[in-house]
């Protein structure tokens, strides 16, 4: 039923004060088309009850209706800020079913990509937290370096959102011949731009009051949620599947995990904007270390994984994303269901968001960092 | 705990409750039966594993069947832990976990929006990702959409 309906057939002279306000789905601080219904008591949220599924397109059931290959392009739809990503858990999912081992310089590939695209993310994310609270300025500076990444990633597959360039086995293309100096050249570019994002961001002090202390989520609460990436990390969990359940090559690499402490807006800030640090460490170590061989294992024509099923779990730029695979021994996935970390992270905003301003939902639901294409699968 | 000790324990506790396990690397996987599917999981929870990563349905149309399947792990060991539960398509209803995980609150309601799963218990399952008038389970492998007008090739 809808609670709309319900509550205001029950207003009373006490409850008159309380209203109902809607957030979204046309409304731009909601990141895409999610709809918040917000219970207001003067301007205090005593309840959100977020409306899912404006962009639901039952990616589930058309992965059931395609071979585990054709899958790929449409891994890219689900979080369109980390195609990568997306494509790098659903090939190593497939892989780890039917077991194939991918060479050396193809997982190379594949870490050097997924983090630049991490990169990019948390760009994303940093610049669009900005419009919400009304800095544009750091919105210029995150794209600008963002756009430089696409420029990368289109030397390299053509394209500059959807991308569809793991296989499963391996890699498609090698790296053109420009791309290991201009990475390179990117980094040592990228690096001294990140503490210009502290000097418009973080050391300003509006923001820093804006966001400290909003938005809390404890530790308990936040396992409770199967809360995962970021946003448990600013939590005090340290906690990253990268470090503690190792897939690909990443045992091989050095990097810290930034922890927060209280889990509020400004935690978050600070561990995704380290993490950023992180992710160029990676990239240097790998490409220090890059191979050179083959870039695809050798694989049969028609894919066939045996009868079994999977569950397999990657750390995205939003947190764990799980590919749970039913192999029935044919050509198609039996059931195909992936756990976005989208939509569990939001699963959390009406516990958090309860007892704040109006206002302080558009910089939680920007800390959460939430790609509505996920979420609505 | 090794996987195996995690069968071990439960298997002596619940006995015939356990229809059936089997260990997979690091994962122990059981089967339960769906009546003891909330004290098999508290005991699990507290043992430590207690992140709930995901909760899906499988329709297992030539069995009459659907399964719910939990995984669970921990953040402070490696053992991962598949719970399964089957129940009849006829009668689709299984306790909800709800006041076990509060993370189960969406993929409860996403089962039941998607495969028909109803959950005994859920405090307010309504259909997630669809629209609330939606007929049918779109999911369930023998769904058909009236709308749809099959492809015929030309």
């Amino acid at each position: 039923m809808n609670p709309q309906e319900t509550e205001i057939a029950e207003l009373t002279p006490e409850t008159m004060e309380e209203m109902y306000v809607n957030m979204g789905p046309q409304h731009p601080s909601t990141h895409g088309v999610l709809r918040l219904l917000l219970k207001l008591d003067g301007e205090v949220v005593t309840e959100v009850i977020p409306y899912l599924g404006y962009l639901h397109r039952c990616h589930e059931k058309i992965g059931e209706n395609r071979t585990y290959t054709q899958i790929i392009p449409y891994t890219d739809r689900l979080d369109y800020l980390a195609s990568m990503y997306n494509n790098f858990g659903y090939v190593l999912t497939v892989e780890r079913l039917v077991g194939i081992t991918v060479p050396e310089r193809a997982e190379y590939m594949r870490v050097i990509l997924g983090e630049l695209q991490r990169i990019a993310s948390h760009l994303i994310w940093l610049g669009t937290l900005g419009l919400d609270l009304g800095n544009f300025t750091i919105f210029m500076y995150c794209f600008r370096e963002r756009e430089k990444i696409l420029d990368l990633f289109e030397s390299v597959s053509g394209q500059r959102l959807n991308y569809s360039f793991y296989r499963i086995g391996g890699m498609p293309l090698d790296f053109p011949d420009s791309f290991l100096t201009e990475c390179k050249a990117f980094l040592e570019w990228f690096k001294p731009r990140l503490p210009e994002y502290d000097a418009i961001m973080g050391d300003n002090i509006i923001f820093q009051k804006r966001v400290q202390g909003l938005g809390k989520l404890d530790a308990k609460t936040a396992i409770n949620y199967a809360i995962s990436g970021p946003m448990l990390r600013a939590s005090g969990i340290k906690w990253d599947l990268r470090r503690n359940d190792p897939y690909s090559i990443y045992d091989r690499f050095e990097f810290d995990i930034p922890v927060g402490t209280s889990g509020d807006v400004w935690d978050r800030y600070m561990v995704r904007r380290i993490e950023m640090e992180e992710s160029v460490k990676i990239i240097e170590q790998a490409l220090q270390g890059l191979p050179s061989g083959e870039i695809i294992a050798k694989m049969p024509k028609k894919l066939k994984p045996p009868v079994g099923d999977i569950y397999t779990r990657v750390e995205s730029p939003r947190g764990e994303l799980g590919f749970y695979l039913v192999s029935d021994g044919t050509e198609k996935p039996y059931r195909y269901k992936v756990r976005s970390p989208a939509f569990v992270n939001l699963s959390v905003l009406p516990v958090i968001g309860r007892g704040c301003l109006v206002a302080d939902i558009v910089a939680i639901l920007g800390s959460i960092d939430i790609v509505l294409g996920e979420v609505d699968r | 705990m090794t996987p195996e000790e995690i069968i071990e324990s439960i298997t002596s506790q619940y006995g015939d409750a356990i229809k059936a396990s089997e260990v997979k690397g690091t994962e122990a996987r059981m089967d339960i039966q769906r009546e003891k599917n909330c004290e098999i999981l508290t005991t699990l929870k507290e043992a430590g594993f207690d992140y709930l990563n995901c909760l899906s349905a499988v329709d297992r149309i030539a069995n009459g069947e659907l399964e719910v399947v939990y995984h669970l792990s921990s953040l402070s060991q490696p053992t991962k832990i598949l719970v399964r539960v089957r129940i009849p398509r006829a009668d689709p209803i299984i306790r909800s976990v709800v006041p076990l995980w509060g993370t189960a609150d969406w993929h409860e309601r996403e089962a039941f929006d998607m495969m028909g799963i109803q959950f005994d218990g859920h405090p307010d399952l309504r259909r997630i990702l669809t629209s609330e008038d939606w007929v049918g389970y779109p999911l369930r492998k023998d769904y058909q959409d009236e709308r749809l007008v099959p492809y015929e090739p030309v």
